[in-house]
């Protein structure tokens, strides 16, 4: 288990401060203080659970900025139009599915990225990333698919995150 | 205002519909998952009856409801994992 | 008055999704099917009555303690939410649960389990 950085516990007392400040919702000096101690104690704590690599990404308000336009834009889109198409085939009784697992190749590289990518894609109904493996420096993940198009591979990428993955390159990479 | 009150039922009898799932479903996955369906459609009704009746205790009540429902969803996936195969 | 017209009708495509979703866990064929229907519930559903309670929180009742605390109850569940479904498909299908139906392709059970 490594030590923490001071990075990290900066993160992660400032996470632990607001979420003080959303439960307390008073602005009095004696109650301030009393979180920051509190969020102090747990950061020093916790942080080395928390944050693994570059504690600093979140700060940055180019990063912040365009991982704020990416999830409220095209997520927003890809969310919408998925569970339109979900809902007609709930609807339409249950009958149209065509269930598979498939096996996609992932560009991504770094950690976060990585699991950006599979949590986007399993808050998308009609997906659910089952599992990630990596064979000779390629990440793949299993993908549960609701209705298969395609067969396993590059084909079966594109249209399950082809746009995910372009605007999470542009955040991550 | 009413209206909020007519959807926080609507929202609370779909979660009470999720139940003939949680009680029939045949593995333990089909379970949690209306389980967890439940608890994020209870979380949405009591936001709106909070709204509804002007008490703010209720949203804190939802707020626990919303941190706390993953992780019993998580702990069952786990021992899913490791134990499942052997009870059906 | 335009305000409430608006989160109402909000908050009645948010229950519409969240009806499409119970439809699916009820009727749909098999375990995994019933999870991908099951998310409908967590994303649109719960987006869109959250989005309506927010803007009555703001623009009716003028009270901004409610509405940070109504914005963070639906981020909570939108970012934690991927992790439960993840966990629950890994485990039920590590516990062996097979759709009765054959699957189109099964990638996952030919190279890792079985």
């Amino acid at each position: 288990m490594q030590k923490a950085k001071f990075p990290a516990i900066a993160a992660t007392f400032v996470l632990c401060f607001l979420f003080w400040i959303l439960l307390d919702f008073s602005f009095k000096i004696e109650e301030l203080i009393a979180g920051a101690v509190v969020s102090l104690l747990v950061a020093l704590f916790s942080a080395r659970f928390l944050v693994h690599e570059k504690a600093g990404w979140f700060f940055n308000p180019v990063h912040l900025f365009s991982a704020v336009f990416f999830w409220c834009g095209t997520f927003l889109v890809e969310l919408v139009k998925a569970n339109v198409d979900m809902a007609k085939r709930c609807f339409g009784g249950c009958k149209n599915i065509n269930p598979g697992i498939v096996k996609v190749p992932v560009d991504l590289k770094s950690d976060y990225g990585q699991a950006a990518l599979a949590n986007s894609i399993t808050l998308t109904p009609g997906t659910i990333t089952m599992e990630t493996t990596e064979e000779d420096g390629q990440n793949y993940f299993y993908i549960h698919w609701i209705d298969v198009t395609a067969p396993s591979g590059k084909e079966a990428g594109d249209a399950i995150k082809g746009t995910l993955e372009k605007g999470l390159r542009r955040v991550w990479e | 205002m009413s209206d909020l009150l007519i959807f926080a039922i609507a929202f609370a009898v779909l979660a009470a519909l999720t139940m003939i799932r949680l009680a029939k479903g045949p593995t333990a996955a089909d379970r949690m998952v209306a389980g967890d369906a439940a608890d994020t459609l209870i979380c949405v009704a009591l936001v709106l009856f909070s709204l509804f009746s002007g008490r703010g205790i209720y949203l804190d009540i939802a707020l626990v409801a919303a941190l706390f429902g993953v992780i019993d969803t998580m702990l069952v996936g786990r021992y899913l994992e490791k134990e499942g195969g052997k009870e059906k | 008055m335009i305000v409430r017209i608006i989160a109402d009708v909000l908050i009645a495509i948010g229950a519409i999704f969240a009806l499409a979703g119970t439809i699916g866990i009820l009727k749909m064929p098999d375990t995994f099917s019933r999870m991908q229907a099951s998310t409908c519930i967590p994303t649109l559903g719960m987006l869109g009555a959250m989005l309506g309670a927010l803007l009555i929180a703001i623009f009716v009742k003028a009270d901004a303690g409610a509405a940070v605390k109504i914005a963070v109850i639906g981020l909570m569940i939108l970012v934690t939410n991927p992790l439960g479904s993840h966990a629950i498909a890994k485990g039920a299908y590590k516990a062996g649960v097979r759709p009765e139906k054959k699957m189109e392709t099964d990638d996952l059970g030919r190279d890792l389990y079985d």
